[in-house]
């Protein structure tokens, strides 16, 4: 031991040449070091959930830096980037992210792009947010905005899907989640998209609750459209159901007996109450017109359109006002259509024969108040008594063989003087017109069959 | 400490055999020797240099640098004692029988 003594007096040259090694030592491993380190202290905080990290290495001291999204997550990725083999001391420089009070998240939509903005609690939650709003809206841009917070209320990741997934029935409108308040506006898409809108919120997770739905629907439109040329009339738009499709479609029928019914009605809910009573009489003062259009959006009624005669135009106006429901709004604007030139009697009967062939004057059952459905055929018949001022004209009426002869005589004279009568009214002079009740007695088929007895039971117009 | 040896075996092998060859020639060397007073001064500064990388005070590059130099030290000492251990038995046992 003595000898180590002495001999180390002796070792100092060799340190020359050591420290020209520890040199080039030192300049050759520091880059490959400080890498590896790095990749090692990455790859250790992978599964460690943190925000803006950055390592930084220097020599064998790791730099730390990143939002923790709680203190516990914080200490555990210290100390998983502490235990990595090699390195001396992790120089902190973490912190926990903002809390937000209140916890504010939205989504808005307008017409080229869905903004989703506000905090989220995780990344991976913002992620999972983007990619439902992608799935929500189709094609349309996503744009993030959100930021990340801590102090979001439980559940939170459950209650912003369900509500990002209505975003994509809105039109536009914006709906935001404060704390467990949910705030929704806007416009939807479709009709029935406001229904689906609240129905949906009903499943938001316990806790939160709807401080304020003004959802607005867009307005619910029928539109029926007669066309003179074409023979046709064309309804389109929505209608509450099959039902009501239905019935509208078959009042359709009866009030217009020359037209081809196109029918572009589609069921859908949101209509407004007491859609019904509001379009049939509508459509029934459309039958009135010789061209025309019927525009109804929410409760207000838009008709349009030119009137058969003069006196048509205040008898629609009337009908109308004394058959609309409460609450519904009405235009009209009708004008005259210019008269037709005038005929000769002989062409004029048979222009009242074709008109008869296509239609019949319908009556109330065993009475003789007529139906509002014949309107449409009573002003064509007006219409065409006007281009023949000078013939007069017998309005025969008709029973079928069913019941006492006495009844069906006086039936059939009180039905022909109410059809006069509607004439008159329409501004005809009244002696030009005899009303005359036939009966039973000039069957035009048999009275054997219900169709033959639907045949008897008529109004003729014979010009004298 | 392990990482370091691990890490760095080639360099410090480098050092322990550098010592070895030093640790053989200081033995028949005839060359100046660090005093006494010298020796006591050098002692303090490695003492210092080993607390100062036990403290990890020095921050950095610089710290890694001095733990190197202080490990590649410790074995250059290592083989030089070793060195000067062997060159004096080989020494004893040729001079034994003349």
């Amino acid at each position: 031991m003595h000898g180590l003594f002495r001999w180390s007096g002796k070792w100092w040259p060799g340190v020359i040449p050591l420290l020209v090694l520890w040199a080039v030592a030192a300049w050759t491993t520091t880059p490959a070091l400080e890498a590896d380190l790095a990749t090692r202290t990455t790859a250790a905080l992978k599964d460690t959930v943190l925000d803006k990290m950055r390592i930084d290495v220097s020599g064998r001291d790791v730099t730390f830096a990143a939002d923790a999204f709680s203190e516990d997550g914080r200490r555990r990725a210290l100390g998983s980037a502490e235990a990595v083999a090699g390195v001396r001391q992790v120089n902190d420089e973490s912190r926990l992210v903002a809390e937000a009070k209140p916890f504010v998240w939205s989504a808005e939509r307008d017409v080229s792009r869905v903004r989703v903005g506000g905090s989220s609690p995780l990344p991976a939650i913002k992620g999972k947010l983007l990619e439902a709003a992608r799935a929500s809206v189709g094609g349309i841009e996503v744009v993030d905005q959100m930021n990340l917070a801590r102090g979001a209320p439980p559940e939170f990741e459950n209650a912003a899907l369900l509500l990002i997934d209505q975003i994509g029935k809105l039109k536009e409108g914006k709906i935001t989640l404060s704390d467990t308040k949910v705030t929704v506006s806007g416009m939807a898409r479709d009709l029935g998209g406001r229904e689906a809108i609240g129905s949906a919120l009903k499943n938001l997770p316990q806790g939160f609750s709807v401080a304020t739905n003004e959802i607005k629907a867009p307005p619910y439109v029928f539109q029926a459209y007669k066309d003179p040329v074409t023979m046709t009339l064309t309804l389109s738009g929505y209608v509450p159901d099959n039902n009501v499709h239905a019935n509208v479609t078959a009042a359709a029928a009866r009030k217009f007996f020359s037209q081809k019914i196109v029918d572009n009605l589609k069921p859908s809910v949101g209509a407004p109450t007491r859609f019904v009573n509001a379009v049939v009489p509508a459509l029934g003062a459309l039958s009135r017109l010789s061209t025309g259009t019927l525009v109804v959006t929410d409760r207000e009624v838009k008709i349009s359109g030119d009137a058969l005669y003069e006196a048509a135009v205040g008898q629609i106006r009337a009908g109308l006002a004394k058959d609309f429901p409460q609450g519904w709004q009405l235009k009209a604007e009708l004008s005259v259509k210019p008269a037709a030139a005038p005929v000769d009697p002989t062409v004029c009967q048979q222009l009242f024969s074709e008109l008869l062939e296509k239609a019949k004057i319908r009556f109330e059952p065993g009475r003789a108040g007529i139906d509002p459905d014949s309107a449409g055929l009573l002003d064509r018949l007006v219409e065409t008594a006007l281009r023949c001022p000078t013939a007069n004209i017998e309005i025969a009426g008709h029973t079928d063989a069913d019941g006492e002869n006495g009844f069906n005589q006086a039936l059939s004279e009180k039905r022909a003087q109410a059809v006069a009568d509607y004439l008159v009214k329409a501004g005809l002079p009244a002696e030009r017109f005899t009303a005359t009740g036939y009966g039973s007695s000039q069957p035009v088929a048999t009275n054997g069959t219900d169709e033959g007895k639907a045949q008897n039971r008529r109004i003729d117009f014979l010009v004298r | 400490m392990v990482f370091l040896l691990t890490f760095h075996w080639g360099w410090l092998l480098g050092s322990a055999l550098l010592g070895l060859a030093m640790g053989w020639i200081a033995v028949v060397h005839r060359g100046p020797v660090v005093s006494k007073r010298m020796s006591r001064w050098l002692s303090l500064l490695a003492l210092v240099l080993v607390v100062a990388a036990l403290a990890r005070v020095v921050p950095g590059r610089a710290g890694y640098w001095l733990d190197l130099v202080l490990v590649m030290f410790a074995m250059y000492l290592l083989g030089c004692a070793v060195g000067s251990w062997l060159r004096d038995r080989v020494i004893s046992r040729s001079a034994r029988p003349g």
